[in-house]
């Protein structure tokens, strides 16, 4: 019976060895968060599979300079400076019939942005504010906030029919109904929050009222009317003399009577 | 300002409008109107982006209003003809600003995308109609042989005021709000209407005309109507060919002013390179229309043909714009843009100076109205055309492209007008028999009195 036993192990483990030969790539560092610059590499084990080359692939298109012909089965790509655009999902692919793969992510503070730094709207009007992150990963948690008497106020949605709040991984926006000029104007943060952490951007309102413009207007109103007398008066005065005036335009009639 | 000259000018045969005067006057009114017109709706991109955001609307959509803006000018500009011929231009003029005036005052309450069409578009649209071919009508009746000069300094507020008004119109929309800079703008539309004040009314010269149909049993209206609107133009080959050439030009013509920002976007350009560019080119188009007038006039060459060229040298450089954008070279697409906007500019001045050339004086009231009209199919396809193009290809090179061969086509088209390759300008036809008759009719008998005066 123990006799039986030890066979059972010994073929056990033989063959949880022969399952365990498949190719694997061992990947250092398995995951890059929050540095400036890193060396990626990956090692290719336990493969007696001949290797053509190797090249890497960030966010699915090809790194042209990384491809290599070695046939080393260890492959190293260097980031010197990470950003959050050089954020993402890097493979490392050796060129092997079937072609064996590994991953490591890159992953960033988001960066967060504002459309535009300063947005105005009309009073009862609506007011749009927009900001976009990049980076990866996206924001998973975007929040809006609004700053006052030095604090910053949350905006939670669905609490208010004034705000509305839209939010996509990429793209927040914050809508604000019925807009008032004592209550609505100031700075407005939208912040974005991902696994590492958060950044946000600053955005300033401004209400104009709804009159505002009427005073320009009016005025230019004025203009056109005080022009369009003084013309008509002008030539009021001139009547008189154009009539013996030989003028050739608009004198036809007058000449050929002449 | 008072030319009251002795009575000797009296005299002078007026079988065309006399040079200087009372004309210079006419130009600065055309000068700000055709600013207050064309300026503006060239700066009305600055609104886009605003009504992109604010209605949720796709580009495409809001493009329609400035198209059909464009189109209800050109649309309505027979309707100002006839107008003009059958009263005074004074008042179509005067009305047509209030009209624009009021289409925009009424744009900035609009709450929907339809209301800016229906106010923006076509109300504005009618205003400008009833604006344009009047002033220019009257001032080529004013001048002879200082005409294409007049015309490019007419003209030359265009790319001044579009280069003003952009940044002004920028300057608008941050402090007052899309609604509030319509409404203002809405207010410098109507300084049209003393610029239409200072077009000295007609003296009932139209009267023995109509005295003599109302002694003719068969006067009926339509034929009143159809002789307002010149529309035995239609039938005339030189007019036809011409207007065919002039329709294929503004195929081609307006995709720079829509497209060329953009291009130089994704050219890779900064928002204010491109804009750059697009200013640049504006000044020198400014100075293409005062120096082809100029050119023109001195009468070196007949402005057929000098038209012909600018609009060659045009085309070939509109083709030129993506090439040198896509070298990725800054000062190539610069200088590029600034010899489109040269050409672009030049050819513009003398467009309307060649059209007496082929109609005569007399008429070119309604030929500049139906000339507008069938242009305006032009200027519906030429942006969507080249929008299309630009979303099938991704980029704008084939649009470029084929806006630089309407061009070309345009001018190959000219060549083929009667007596086009002769060095001297053909004698312009006078007016077909029934007006001869009535003549006859008339004691007083003027050897070139088919020039009813067009004021």
């Amino acid at each position: 019976m123990n006799l039986l036993w030890a066979v059972g192990a010994l073929l056990l483990s033989c063959w949880q060895a022969s399952a365990s030969t498949g190719p694997k790539i061992i990947t250092d560092p398995p995951e890059v968060s929050n540095q400036t610059s890193a060396v990626l590499s990956c090692n290719l084990t336990e493969s007696n599979l001949p290797i053509k080359g190797s090249h890497w692939v960030y966010n699915g298109k090809i790194i042209e300079d990384s491809k290599s012909t070695d046939a080393s089965p260890s492959t190293v790509l260097r980031l010197e400076k990470i950003t959050h655009s050089s954020g993402g999902k890097y493979e490392c692919v050796f060129e092997t019939e079937p072609e064996v793969k590994g991953t490591i992510e890159v992953k960033t503070l988001p960066h967060v942005g504002a459309y535009k730094h300063s947005e105005h709207g009309n009073e009862k009007d609506k007011g749009v504010m927009v900001c976009v992150s990049h980076g990866y990963p996206l924001p998973t948690d975007w929040t809006w906030f609004k700053e006052e008497d030095g604090t910053q106020k949350p905006f939670i949605n669905g609490t208010t029919t004034k705000f509305e709040i839209k939010s996509t991984p990429n793209k927040t926006t914050l809508t604000i109904n019925e807009l008032s000029m004592e209550e609505d104007i100031g700075d407005y943060t939208c912040s974005g929050t991902n696994e590492l952490g958060t950044s946000s951007d600053k955005i300033h309102l401004r209400v104009r009222s709804r009159l505002a413009a009427l005073w320009p207007f009016l005025g230019i109103v004025a203009e056109v009317i005080i022009l369009v007398t003084i013309i008509f008066i002008y030539e009021k005065r001139r009547k008189p003399d154009e009539i013996n005036d030989g003028r050739a335009i608009p004198m036809q009639i007058t000449k050929t009577r002449m | 300002m008072t030319k009251n000259k002795p009575k000797a000018e009296g005299q002078r045969d007026e079988a065309e409008g006399q040079d200087g005067g009372w004309g210079w006057v006419l130009v600065g009114a055309l000068f700000v109107s055709t600013s207050l017109v064309f300026g503006l709706m060239r700066s009305l991109g600055i609104f886009f982006v605003e009504f992109v955001q604010y209605f949720e609307e796709s580009a495409q959509a809001i493009s329609w209003i400035s198209s059909t803006g464009l189109a209800a000018q050109q649309f309505f500009s027979p309707l100002g003809a006839a107008l003009c011929n059958a009263y005074d231009a004074r008042v179509v003029v005067m009305t047509g600003g209030c009209l624009a005036g009021l289409g925009l005052i009424l744009a900035s309450q609009a709450t929907c995308l339809v209301h800016l069409y229906l106010t923006m578009g076509v109300i504005s649209g009618l205003g400008w109609g009833l604006v344009f071919t009047p002033m220019v009508a009257t001032v080529m009746a004013n001048f002879t042989r200082r005409r294409a000069l007049a015309l490019g300094l007419g003209f030359s507020s265009i790319g001044l005021s579009s280069f003003a008004f952009n940044p002004l119109f920028q300057l608008l929309v941050e402090v007052f709000a899309w609604r509030g800079a319509l409404l203002i703008l809405g207010g410098l539309s109507l300084n049209i209407v003393p610029c239409g004040a200072l077009i000295r009314p007609k003296r009932r010269s139209k009267s023995p005309e109509k005295i003599n149909s109302e002694s003719k049993p068969r006067a009926s209206i339509l034929h009143r109507v159809s002789s307002h609107l010149e529309l035995s133009l239609l039938f005339e080959r030189p007019y036809i060919t011409y207007t065919l050439a002039v329709t294929l030009l503004n195929v081609g013509y307006f995709v720079p002013y829509f497209h060329l920002v953009a291009h130089s976007r994704q050219a890779g350009f900064s928002e204010y390179q491109a804009a750059f560019v697009m200013s640049a080119a504006g000044a020198t188009d400014i100075l293409g229309r005062v120096a082809s007038g100029w050119f023109s006039d001195l009468g070196h060459f007949r402005l057929l043909h000098l038209l012909s060229i600018w609009t060659t040298l045009a085309g070939v450089f509109i083709m030129l714009l993506p090439v040198s954008s896509l070298s990725g070279s800054y000062p190539a697409l610069m200088v590029i843009s600034l010899l489109y906007g040269f050409c672009s500019g030049a050819l513009t001045s003398l467009v309307f100076a060649v059209v007496p050339m082929i109609v005569g004086v007399a008429r070119v009231m309604g030929a500049l109205g139906l000339l507008q009209l069938i242009e305006s199919g032009a200027g519906l396809l030429g942006a969507p055309l080249s929008g299309f193009l630009k979303d099938v290809t991704g980029n704008y090179i084939a649009s470029f492209m084929v806006a630089g061969s309407f061009l070309i086509l345009g001018t190959l088209t000219m060549a083929t007008l009667p007596h086009y390759f002769s060095c001297k300008d053909p004698p312009p036809p006078q007016r077909p028999s029934p007006e001869d008759k009535d003549k006859s009719l008339q004691s007083e008998v003027e050897p070139s009195v088919t020039e009813r005066s067009v004021i």
